[in-house]
């Protein structure tokens, strides 16, 4: 999707972002949206910001995580314990969560100089002790059975647009990213650890940077989560079907591209709100299928077939 | 005294468990430089299938463990030849057969789901109750018997890969597979070989774990990342140190009961993979592939 955006113009691009944004902020106010399409769409939006910051460590940087729902609870529980304490306003509590998250994720320092596989599996072990660790730590997450916040239904609302603020700001920070010199070091890194050392490039500095705000906005999403939920509970915002959800929904998109974690989290939340009505029992296995799939037929998932469509096109050919 | 000996002889019994199981996945990482992600979606199969002979047919798990094993080693060489075996080689294919197998890992969960439902079960056998003494220690003879199948297991997968024509073939392939190639060896039959042989070690060890634990189709996760402390741990590959490791994980987690709470005893394998990665990613007797 990347190659796809070059041949665009930043103009052309931000000419064609806004209209969206603009129709999407507009969408509650001149139709009336059921409390069902309000409820998928403000899904919608957190999990694409969610699945935009997996991809800059597990696409950017090439270190696949299975470990970020650590993140994503912490900053749920860090803001809902703010929440529950003062009255302070919601976004700061979010926030907070935030930065405890992003700093929670400078904790996996250690595991940073691991690559590929040892990565992967080590973050399934911190991602799993997290879990039991706040599972079991009922005086701040209340154990099995959770918290529940004061049900706001003004603030519900209004999570639509905060939500979708969120997913203009990380877009365009992915966005950012990839154009800029940092995008370029990342993606040395990806291709050569040694060969990127050699050029100046400090694997350690990066991978800890890039880990730990891609951990921050993990934990806002989970802080806005507990807001729009209005309960919380440890062994779903820890569980690892969480991490998973990161991992499929950059993967279904298009790991490692701007536009990928977006489309793929738009499909994974319709997908799942569609099997879990209709075909409960084949919901986790028709992920697996699909991820097969796309690992030995299209890589880069969605935004791939895509590709190969624009390829098609009249236009994608440059004038001679 | 009396806790001490009960928990060491735990510990010793454990270990076996933890060794076949490791080396399933450590063959496969030795010889294709592929981490097995569905490790633990295999065990549980095997898990199941044990299960469903023991309550449909009433097979002792000891009579179905050769059928296990043959059904395992026929899933590995399904998923290499179907899946493994169209990722690209080298680093570039890490991240891609990672998840490629982990899409496979949900697939087998959700058919366990299916067809067994999402209830805990167990492999109950006439002998599961009995105890045997022992250094005044219980011991139990299902567990008895899972430690002899740990250590006679790997012990056969020792002298196979040093002693035969196709051991020392598949030793070759890990060390390097283009040279195989031009001496005329089968690569490709190598790798799908070792396949089934790590996914079939998995099986077993399913089989065997039923007879002791609970398992259901989520079941999977904690196997998959102790079996990597003890790869990881023990060195790719080495009987010996895949032995020592298992054992050395084994006593962590049982006498971890003695200093922490019961509920953070579970965490003590995740901890351990973190610390053995960080700090000994080779291993505690360095690098050794296969021997």
């Amino acid at each position: 999707m990347t190659r796809l955006f070059r041949t665009l113009s930043p103009t052309r691009i931000v000419l064609l972002f806004l209209p969206v944004v603009a129709a999407l902020a507009l969408l509650p106010l001149v139709a009336d949206l059921s409390i069902y399409t309000h409820n998928l769409m403000t899904l919608a939006f957190l999990s694409i910001a969610g699945a935009l910051a997996w991809n800059w460590m597990g696409g950017f940087v090439g270190q696949v995580s299975f470990g970020h729902a650590a993140m994503f609870g912490v900053g749920g529980f860090v803001a809902a314990r703010i929440i529950l304490w003062a009255p302070v306003p919601a976004p700061l509590a979010w926030i907070a969560g935030g930065a405890v998250a992003g700093i929670v994720a400078l904790g996996a320092h250690p595991t940073l100089r691991l690559r590929g596989p040892y990565f992967s599996i080590a973050t399934i072990g911190l991602g799993e002790a997290t879990r039991l660790f706040f599972t079991y730590w009922e005086d701040f997450t209340g154990g099995s059975s959770g918290l529940s916040l004061p049900i706001d239904s003004a603030m519900k609302h209004r999570l639509y647009w905060w939500c979708l603020g969120l997913v203009v700001l990380v877009s365009a920070a992915s966005w950012l990213i990839r154009r800029s010199a940092l995008g370029l070091q990342l993606l040395a890194i990806k291709a050569d650890v040694d060969a990127a050392a050699d050029l100046g490039v400090s694997a350690t500095f990066y991978q800890d940077l890039v880990f730990a705000l891609s951990g921050a906005v993990v934990g806002l999403t989970g802080g806005m989560w507990a807001s729009y939920f209005s309960f919380i509970e440890p062994n779903d915002m820890f569980g690892f079907d969480r991490s998973i959800g990161f991992v499929l929904m950059a993967v279904i998109g298009g790991v490692g591209t701007v536009l990928g974690p977006v489309l793929g989290a738009v499909v994974f939340v319709l997908l799942r709100q569609y099997l879990l009505a209709s075909y409960p029992q084949l919901y986790l296995g028709l992920y697996g299928v699909l991820l097969i799939f796309i690992i030995l037929f299209e890589p880069l998932g969605l935004s791939g077939l895509l590709l190969r469509l624009w390829r098609r096109l009249p236009i994608s050919r440059p004038a001679v | 005294m009396e806790r001490f000996i009960d928990l060491t002889v735990s510990a010793v019994l454990l270990a076996g468990l933890y060794a076949t199981m490791a080396y399933g996945l450590g063959i496969i990482y030795g010889v294709l430089r592929v981490v097995n992600l569905a490790h633990g979606g295999v065990i549980m199969a095997g898990a199941y299938l044990g299960w469903v002979l023991h309550g449909r047919l009433g097979l002792d798990p000891y009579l179905s463990s050769p059928i296990v094993v043959a059904a395992a080693y026929l899933l590995g060489m399904f998923m290499y030849k179907a899946l493994v075996r169209h990722l690209p080689r080298g680093p570039a294919g890490g991240p891609a057969s990672l998840l490629l197998l982990f899409g496979f890992w949900l697939v087998l969960r959700n058919v366990a789901y299916l067809l067994f439902t999402g209830n805990d079960q167990s492999i109950t056998t006439a002998w599961s109750t009995r105890s045997v003494i022992l250094l005044d220690a219980h011991i139990s003879v299902s567990r008895l018997a899972v430690l002899a199948v740990g250590v006679v297991v790997p012990l056969a997968l020792h002298l196979f890969l040093r002693r035969t024509y196709l051991g020392r073939a598949i030793r070759a392939v890990a060390q390097n597979p283009d040279s195989c190639t031009l001496v005329g060896v089968d690569v490709e039959r190598i790798y799908s070989i070792t396949f089934g042989i790590g996914t079939s070690l998995a099986g077993l060890a399913g089989l065997l774990s039923a007879t002791i634990f609970a398992f259901n189709p989520g079941s999977g996760s904690g196997e998959l990342l102790k079996s990597f402390v003890v790869v990881v741990l023990g060195g790719m590959g080495s009987v010996l140190g895949t032995g020592i490791a298992a054992l050395i994980l084994a006593v962590v987690e049982v006498f971890a009961i003695l200093v922490l709470p019961s509920y953070l005893t579970a965490a003590v394998g995740f901890v351990m993979l973190v610390l053995v990665l960080v700090f000994r990613p080779g291993g505690l007797f360095g690098h050794r592939v296969l021997g």
